[in-house]
């Protein structure tokens, strides 16, 4: 007997859906104007950080499932269709890579990345990327073929691995076959290890090489941690709206939020071991080749921003993650997730953002334009991936429900 | 019969009989009572009305006590006490003196975690009535028990007895004090 | 319509069918809690078996070679180990990072699988709680002895000493003791709360046979133990918080070694990835140790109702997992060699493979890259022997990784004069082999007196423990 307080899944999603779309339209719009305001490498290189973020939730959307199938895992069930649905983004992020591609391909070569113009002067120091020798032993690597056949590969693997997980669980739900979970563990195995290769070099191609002279084994597992932070804190938000609406009520209970929650905390800790490890080690050998990358974002503003990442992005979720009583609410962990969301998007600044300096060869300062083109562009490309998460959400049934873990996970108690 | 003994104590076959019966204790208004498992029984706290336990305020109060010694420790040796200079470095950053802080944090919770534990229940406490009864054994080995204490204000012998015996006590028996 | 409940179930829950897929069964053939109390008491009870003794007795013989080597070295000089040059310190150091890393995987199992929920984790925690005990042990032996004057060691730790001078905290060496004996302290600590109750079941037991010394000892160290309930409340809180701390503890460990290293300026071990790429090669060798020390108990002492094929195939995967991520590991530090144009990062990459210790880099990738893939057949995972022998593999494999890391930097740093092959003296060599002995000798004395497996653990893990066998949802 359905109970009429519970909203069909099919009608409530399309406003719902409509407004993402507009706001990601309109996001997009606004930094096109951007481009009347600014020079285009400010604009290109803001663009730069709304993909780097979005890009890191739907990965993270992506190992939360895949990680989800290799364990075997009970308590995560209920939710792994909202991760499903999420993964539809990719093929809209690949879309809207493209500009970033584009311009580099038919403008000018180093709107964004510098090594991809040979000619391009090196800023403070003189000389062309050319006549770099760094350059040249990279070259190998850092060219403008292998940098697009490289970015095309990697959202073919993520298109591909998120279409295979999509299909079997979808398919399963019509026919009950534990065949589909079978493949979708092997598909956990393979992509397990593709997944973390093509987000380390697409951290180094897309990121790191924005400062190509610099280097750190660790950055990929930074960006990992950051993929992973951001999935957990958008699950926390699917939760939240779906509870809210009615339809995760009866399903989800304190246990499950805890378990988010703890996995909020686990990875907040994890990503404040990566950064301290990697800047700690490059502080202390303090090899001039190394730490100019931290110099560079200490210049100015960007050294409060640095302090902002350690107290914001570590130090108070970290604090505020330790009570229970935080985890299974729902009003204190939704804003702990949207904290999370935003200092993410600081985080990604603080990478990127940098890159672009003036004659002198320093950044431009974080309280800049650029900041402005930055937000747009995420709130851009973020109403797309919203709006593509909507429209895969009413497609389906709210949960596996024949998928073999599907009672564990809703009868599930700690 | 004993003069004054400590409790009654019942058996029970398996977790979900222990479970219901101790319902129906903690429904009575029984204070002074408590359950012996093998093994933690999920979901038992609160069948007997028991609430969160506190150790995590020792833990918490133990980490912060060990940060802080590391971290004010490092500045006073080597930043005050007696200075040396060192590769160039700092007489004292925040930064170096992390993984000792750090190693101390996590020992001085430990050591935390465990007194409070140990406190909160007493524990070294070779001596308990409850360790004289002949079949306590089980207690650790495949049965489960409740026993209620005469120090209970709802004492009462025969009513006591006549609830366990209610919940599905099997060989309710007097424990000497 | 009634206002019960201010929401009823979503309709979506009677389409609700979970398609049959049961899980592995953490006890086979159904046993019950007393079934289990007596196997794992029996071993303590019954009388020590014969071959306990052969193995007891080649044991205390291999730790006479340590303890030979030990007394030799401080009677006359640590010059016995050949300390001549850098690359000569490196024997020392590769056996503490190889004994540290194995009993990682102790407390990775009782603590972060525990964090996990994985079930299974209890029929090894606490023989893997107190390999990592006497592996630290083992570790110990190298740092504490390498610094020559032994009797001033204690000058390592920040209590005053009569030349005023504190102990100087820039120092990786410095944060190593600190980390060690916090490791080692937190692990015994764990691994004694652990087995409290287990001690009080031995307790009982020997009471009710009329062993009194036997049930007064073990009585005495179960500090009064009752089960009770309330007790169990404040316990399992503890147990989840030291769990909750043994996990940084054991990641900050190994990091803290790997700092040795990487916050230098030798090429090949300065590098952002150490961290985490030494965690996951210490928990890699020490599920490797796991194997090769549960897997002959489990035959020996028949317990192939408690350690499962799903116990095995759980071990094997992330024996194959963490190998996996040592094995990015180490293709993003070659790959960072060449990107950075360090020349001396790329001759020390070059050199790893094609120079003077190619033989030991060549086994390292294979044994540590090459040897857990097998871990992917189920066929290989389902044969016991075979799991093994792969195992053997990994432990030579990680002592080859620290060997290849450690030596091949140091034979050719910075500076000319340093340069030298390692060539280990007598006495090294006998120390370290000895040091299995020394394993030995206490992980046989573990088996023999104590629970070696948390009975009150893997009683809680049975569907019979389950108050509400998995019907009732008691938060809805």
């Amino acid at each position: 007997m359905s109970n009429p307080e519970v909203t069909s899944t099919h009608s409530a999603g399309a406003p719902a859906s409509n407004k993402a779309l507009t706001i990601g339209l309109a996001g997009i719009a606004v930094t096109l104007l951007g481009l009347v305001l600014s020079p285009v490498h400010i604009v290109a290189t803001s663009w730069l950080v709304g993909i780097a973020y979005w890009c890191a939730i739907a990965i993270g959307f992506l190992l939360l499932t895949l990680i989800h199938h290799i364990f075997d895992a009970q308590w995560s069930t209920v939710l792994r269709r909202q991760f499903e649905h999420a993964l539809s983004a990719f093929k809209w992020l690949a879309l809207l890579f493209l500009p970033l591609l584009l311009i580099t391909w038919f403008g000018a070569k180093d709107t964004i990345w510098p090594w991809m113009n040979p000619a391009h002067l090196l800023e403070g120091e003189g000389k062309t990327v050319a006549n770099d020798m760094v350059y040249a032993k990279k070259s190998a690597f850092l060219n403008l073929n292998a940098f697009t056949i490289f970015s095309v590969l990697f959202f073919v693997v993520w298109i591909w691995i998120s279409s295979r997980l999509r299909k079997a669980s979808f398919t399963q739900d019509k026919d009950g076959n534990a065949s589909w979970t079978k493949m979708n563990r092997m598909t956990a195995g393979f992509g397990i290890p593709l997944v973390a290769l093509t987000l380390t070099f697409a951290a180094v191609y897309w990121l790191k090489s924005l400062e190509y002279h610099w280097f750190s084994t660790m950055y990929g597992v930074w960006y990992f941690a950051n993929c992973m932070r951001g999935a957990y804190s958008c699950t926390i938000l699917i939760m939240v709206w779906l509870y809210n609406r009615g339809d995760f009520k009866g399903i989800l209970h304190s246990d499950h939020w805890h378990s988010v929650g703890k996995m909020m905390f686990a990875f907040t800790v994890f990503w404040g071991y990566i950064s301290f490890s990697q800047y700690f080690l490059i502080w202390n050998a303090n090899v001039p080749e190394e730490t100019f990358w931290y110099n560079l974002r200490e210049y100015g503003d960007w050294w409060g921003i640095g302090m902002v990442l350690v107290f914001g992005h570590f130090l108070l979720p970290f604090l505020l993650l330790l009570s229970y009583s935080r985890k299974v609410n729902k009003a204190p962990i939704r804003r702990i997730a949207l904290w999370i969301l935003g200092v993410i998007f600081i985080d990604m600044c603080w990478n990127i953002l940098p890159a672009v300096k003036d004659a002198a060869g320093n950044p431009l300062p974080f309280f800049s334009l650029g900041l402005l083109w930055a937000l747009t562009s995420t709130i851009g490309i973020g109403g797309i991936c919203v709006w593509s998460y909507l429209k895969s959400f009413p497609t389906t049934k709210l949960i596996p429900i024949h998928d073999p873990r599907i009672t564990e996970s809703l009868t599930f108690h700690e | 019969m004993a003069e004054h003994p400590y409790g009654l104590i019942a058996r029970f076959n398996t977790p979900g009989d222990l479970y219901h019966a101790a319902e129906k204790v903690r429904d009575a208004g029984y204070k002074n009572w408590d359950c012996l498992t093998p093994m933690p029984i999920h979901g038992l706290d609160t069948a007997m009305g028991v609430k969160r336990s506190i150790v995590p305020r020792f833990s918490l109060t133990g980490g912060i006590t060990g940060f802080c010694t590391g971290m004010s420790m490092i500045w006073w040796m080597n930043a005050y006490d007696y200075k040396i200079i060192v590769g160039g470095k700092p007489l004292f950053s925040p930064l170096f003196a992390f993984p000792v802080s750090y190693e101390l944090t996590i020992l001085f919770t430990a050591f935390a975690t465990i007194g409070g534990m140990f406190f909160l229940n007493g524990l070294t406490q070779l001596y308990h009535p409850v360790l004289k009864y002949d079949k306590i054994h089980r207690a650790t080995d495949d049965s489960f028990f409740i026993v209620i204490e005469t120090s209970d204000p709802r004492f009462n012998a025969d009513n006591t007895r006549a609830l366990l015996a209610e919940a599905g006590g099997l060989e309710i028996a007097e424990l000497e004090a | 319509m009634s206002h019960a409940s201010e929401h009823s179930a979503p309709a979506i829950l009677n389409e609700v069918k979970a398609t049959s897929l049961p899980r592995a069964k953490m006890v086979d053939n159904d046993r019950d809690f007393a079934w289990i109390t007596d196997k794992i008491c029996g071993i303590v009870e019954g009388k020590t078996p014969s071959w306990w003794w052969w193995c007891f007795a080649v044991a205390c013989f291999m730790a006479c070679f340590t303890v030979a080597g030990i007394t030799y070295v401080v009677a006359t000089g640590v010059g016995v180990w050949g300390h001549r040059s850098p690359v000569n310190w490196s024997w020392p150091i590769v056996n503490f990072v190889f004994w540290i890393g194995i009993g990682h995987a102790g407390t990775l199992i009782s603590a972060i699988l525990c964090l996990l929920r994985q079930k299974w984790r209890t029929s090894i925690n606490r023989a893997a709680e107190a390999m990592t005990i006497f592996a630290v042990v083992c570790a110990g032996i190298f740092p504490v002895f390498h610094v020559g004057r032994v009797w001033y060691a204690w000058f390592l730790f920040p209590i005053p000493n009569y030349n005023n001078i504190w102990p100087q905290f820039r120092s990786p060496l410095e944060w190593d003791v600190f980390a060690v004996s916090t490791y080692g302290t937190v692990s015994v600590l764990f691994w004694y709360v652990g087995l409290l109750p287990d001690l009080a079941t031995l307790r009982d037991r020997f009471a009710l046979a009329g062993r009194e010394t036997r049930a007064k000892i073990y009585g005495f160290f179960a500090l009064g133990w009752r089960s009770s309930a309330r007790a169990w409340s404040n316990y399992e809180m503890a147990y989840l918080i030291l769990a909750g701390i043994a996990t940084p503890l054991v990641l900050s460990v190994h990091t803290i070694v790997s700092f040795d290293f990487a916050v230098s300026l030798i090429p090949g071990w300065h590098t952002t990835i150490f961290p985490p790429y030494f965690v996951a090669g210490a928990i890699f060798s020490g599920f490797g140790m796991v194997l090769t020390l549960m897997l002959p108990l489990r035959a020996i002492y028949k317990l192939e109702d408690l350690i499962t094929q799903y116990h095995i195939d759980c071990m094997c995967k992330i024996t194959l997992a963490t190998g996996t991520m040592v094995g990015y590991a180490y293709a993003m530090e070659f790959f960072i060699a060449w990107y950075s144009g360090n020349p001396y990062e790329g001759f020390t990459f070059i050199n790893r493979a094609f120079g003077p210790y190619a033989w030991a880099y060549w086994i390292m990738i294979s044994c540590n890259v090459i040897t857990p893939q097998f871990f992917w057949f189920k066929a290989v995972r389902n044969n016991t022997t075979f799991v093994w022998v792969l195992s053997l593999f990994v432990n030579l494999g990680m002592w080859f990784e620290r060997f290849v890391i450690i030596c091949t930097s140091l034979t050719r740093d910075f500076l000319p004069s340093s340069w030298g092959y390692l060539s280990p003296t007598v006495i090294d060599i006998f120390t370290f082999f000895g040091t299995f002995g020394v394993f030995s000798v206490l992980f046989l004395l573990f088996i023999r007196f104590l629970p070696l497996m948390a009975m009150a653990e893997i009683k809680g893990v049975t569907p019979q423990a389950d108050a509400f066998n998995g019907h009732k949802n008691p938060h809805a």
